[in-house]
């Protein structure tokens, strides 16, 4: 499973967890997440038995946290009960027993964390193969292009780090070096539990470039990520589309000499209509209106899909936060500051930091591990509500 | 018949040429400061009314077009507001001169010399044939059916600048393309543009004119392909009236004049395709409108046991113009 090699990869993590895992609700000896585990196991089994392909996706989720599960189990039986151990008579025998239960005391502890983790990624939303990215300018003029053209090129960069396919279906830049705004699609399984993070209002305090008198300016940009879902298929069947450009109707071919590049793009069966006039090519331009089309429709579809299931959506916005500034970028100080992180969510080495590397990596990653932990909390707690 | 057409606008046209290479026209906008800057709104002032005027259409894709190339940026990063983009002196005068030329109907792709073609970026030249919204749609129908297919050996015949054959190399890999055209200019142009596009090692172009029992040139007389693929002219004699100003004056009748009922050129196709397609190899032709069922009639009387009618196809604007036929 690509989740536990995604995870292995974390060194912090390990610690981390270690920490946690003495706190209340996520230690390994409290009662409430022993029995979620074990309805866990049940249910991974009896999916196993009548897996008729539709859960596959389930199963295979379940399948790390289980069998780390069933690992935990033989482990424990190797250990040897205080009981077998008062009762034997021989003081070496005695000895050997106990180192041996050192030994296994260790291993069920690093079994444990491997287990919590696995746990951990399943409190994860659904799985997306693909989302689509947005970047906006936001307030600040000039200014806030700039500054949204340097998010974008930190997440392309940060794209190319991780190694997820992207395409970019909308792009649309200022004469300075700005950026208006730019849609792109990322492809790549995990991708979402990445980028999900990065959604909301990014702030820069700076002397923008623009500015003579050298004060400091306050901007924004947002980033939106939107996930597509395995199931949401959008199919734009040929004769639902109804293509036009702007050429009047008459002789076409070579009897003319028509450059006729822009295109609109009306989808018959929902209203809905695109437009493409960025490119020279007219195909071109008809391609760009397709995908925006595919994407508005994708966009529709999700929003359907969300407001069906309530608690997915709350959880979403809950951490897309939308409204308010996720970080500020602050370069007066040559600082990143996380609001979302209650200590240490201030870095230094700005420029690092928008090369789109290890450094975002590693501040994603703990607003990662936060959001999980937090997630399985509160999982837990209405779990057992549940069963009682 | 059409020369008597033609002569009008081709007066016209040359005193553009001259106007293009000549002096900077002069205006109160450049009178007014040797070598401050002008902002492009202002420049704009009055050119959209000129080219309408002129009878050009689509007058404010014309001009974003012509301001992008005198600033020398890529179309699609300039803003359609053109907000805050300036013209210093030099570039304003290249900009009156390109629109004065656009208004006496010169082409806007021999005007910024250059046009985009798919994917694929194509130097345009005088007198070679532009491609059209139309090829794109049929060179994209052709990939489609030929994604999938190992090696592809093809031919086209007539590949003016070399947007058709170009493209296909571009798109697959695993075509190797060979093209005869009958222009020296084109043949050229085709070549430059496959280097600029560094596909010229899959690319070879002959200049070569078509005639009966001389279908291709001398070097490639034993040659067979799996594809051949030809835009040929398939305008009718009689239908030169009623074309375009640019197309008339500045494109090369040759690469357009399909005889009396417009297949004159395409009959030669056929007769090559005979002879130079593998069994079971393809012909795919970009006609006229009422070509089609033409074709498919021809092919029942006259190539019964060496072509077959496979399909035709419709064009973005609806109108069934595209055949594909296959060797026996």
């Amino acid at each position: 499973m690509f989740i536990r090699k995604l995870l292995n990869v974390r060194s912090q993590c390990h610690l981390n967890l270690r920490r946690w895992a003495s706190t209340d609700p996520l230690s390994f000896k409290n009662e409430k997440l022993q029995s979620y585990l074990e309805s866990l196991r049940q249910e991974y089994y009896s999916l196993r038995v009548n897996a008729a392909g539709n859960n596959n996706s389930r199963l295979a989720r379940l399948d790390g946290v289980v069998n780390a599960l069933e690992k935990h189990r033989a482990l424990q039986r190797n250990i040897t009960s205080d009981e077998d151990m008062a009762a034997e008579k021989d003081e070496d025998m005695r000895a050997l027993m106990q180192e041996e239960n050192n030994v296994y005391t260790d291993l069920l502890q690093k079994q444990e964390d491997a287990m919590l983790k696995e746990l951990l990624t399943l409190s994860d939303d659904k799985l997306y193969p693909a989302l689509i990215f947005e970047v906006n300018a936001g307030a600040g003029g000039q200014e806030a292009m700039l500054f949204a053209h340097e998010l974008y090129n930190m997440y392309i960069s940060y794209f190319d780090y991780m190694g997820w396919q992207y395409e970019e279906f909308a792009h649309e830049t200022t004469d300075i070096g700005g950026l208006r705004h730019a849609n792109l699609l990322v492809y790549g399984t995990e991708a979402y539990q990445w980028l999900c993070y990065e959604a909301g209002v990014h702030r820069v305090q700076r002397v923008p470039a623009t500015e003579k008198s050298g004060r400091i300016h306050t901007s924004t940009a947002s980033i939106a990520v939107i996930p597509r879902p395995a199931d949401a298929h959008v199919h734009i069947a040929e004769r639902d589309l109804k293509i036009e450009t702007k050429r009047a109707s008459g002789a076409g071919g070579q009897h003319v000499n028509t450059t006729d590049s822009a295109v609109r793009i009306v989808h018959l069966p929902t209203g809905l209509a695109v437009e493409a006039q960025s490119e020279r090519s007219q195909l071109k331009n008809r391609e760009l209106a397709i995908k925006r089309l595919h994407a508005k429709l994708m966009q529709q579809q999700l929003e359907s899909a969300e407001a069906s299931t309530q608690a997915t959506r709350k959880a979403q916005q809950g951490n897309q936060n939308r409204n308010e500034k996720i970080r500020t970028y602050n370069f007066v100080q040559d600082r990143v500051t996380d609001h979302r992180v209650q200590h240490g969510g201030t870095h230094h080495n700005l420029s690092g930091f928008l090369d789109g590397g290890q450094q975002l990596s590693g501040l994603i990653e703990r607003l990662q591990l936060e959001h999980r932990q937090s997630k399985l909390v509160a999982l837990l707690e209405t779990w057992s509500a549940d069963k009682n | 018949m059409f020369k008597y057409l033609k002569r009008p606008l081709l007066m016209a046209a040359r005193s553009t040429v001259r106007s293009l290479s000549g002096s900077a026209a002069t205006t109160s906008i450049t009178s007014s400061g040797g070598g401050s800057l002008i902002e492009v709104n202002k420049a704009l002032n009055g050119w959209e009314h000129k080219l309408k005027d002129a009878g050009v259409r689509d007058t404010e894709f014309n001009l974003k077009c012509i301001v992008s190339h005198v600033l020398q940026r890529k179309f699609n990063t300039v803003p359609d507001d053109f907000a805050q983009l300036k013209f210093n002196a030099e570039q304003l005068a290249d900009f009156e001169r390109f629109c004065e030329a656009r208004c006496a109907r010169m082409p806007l792709q021999h005007i910024i010399g250059e046009w985009d073609f798919m994917d694929i970026t194509l130097k345009t030249a005088p007198t070679v044939f532009i491609p059209r919204p139309e090829t794109e749609e049929f060179v994209r129908l052709v990939i489609e059916n030929y994604k999938n297919v190992k090696h592809v050996d093809m031919l086209e015949v007539g590949c003016g600048s070399g947007a058709m054959s170009l493209s296909m190399l571009h798109a697959l890999p695993q075509v190797d393309a060979t093209a005869i055209e009958r222009s020296k200019a084109a043949t050229a142009l085709a070549w430059e543009n496959a280097k600029l596009l560094g596909l010229h090692q899959r690319f070879k172009v002959h200049n070569h004119t078509m005639e009966e029992d001389k279908y291709m040139p001398e070097e490639l007389k034993d040659k067979q392909y799996d594809l051949i693929i030809s835009n040929p002219p398939y305008v009718k004699t009689d239908e030169f009236q009623y074309l375009h100003p640019e197309v008339v004056v500045y494109e090369n009748l040759n690469a357009l004049d399909g005889g009396s009922d417009g297949l004159r050129v395409a009959r030669l196709v056929f007769e090559l395709a005979c002879r130079h397609l593998r069994p079971g190899g393809k012909l795919w032709l970009e006609l006229g409108n009422e070509h089609p069922p033409l074709v498919k009639t021809i092919m029942h009387l006259q190539y019964q046991g060496r072509l077959t009618f496979v399909d035709s196809y419709f064009d973005q604007y609806k109108r069934e113009r595209f055949v594909q036929l296959e060797k026996v």
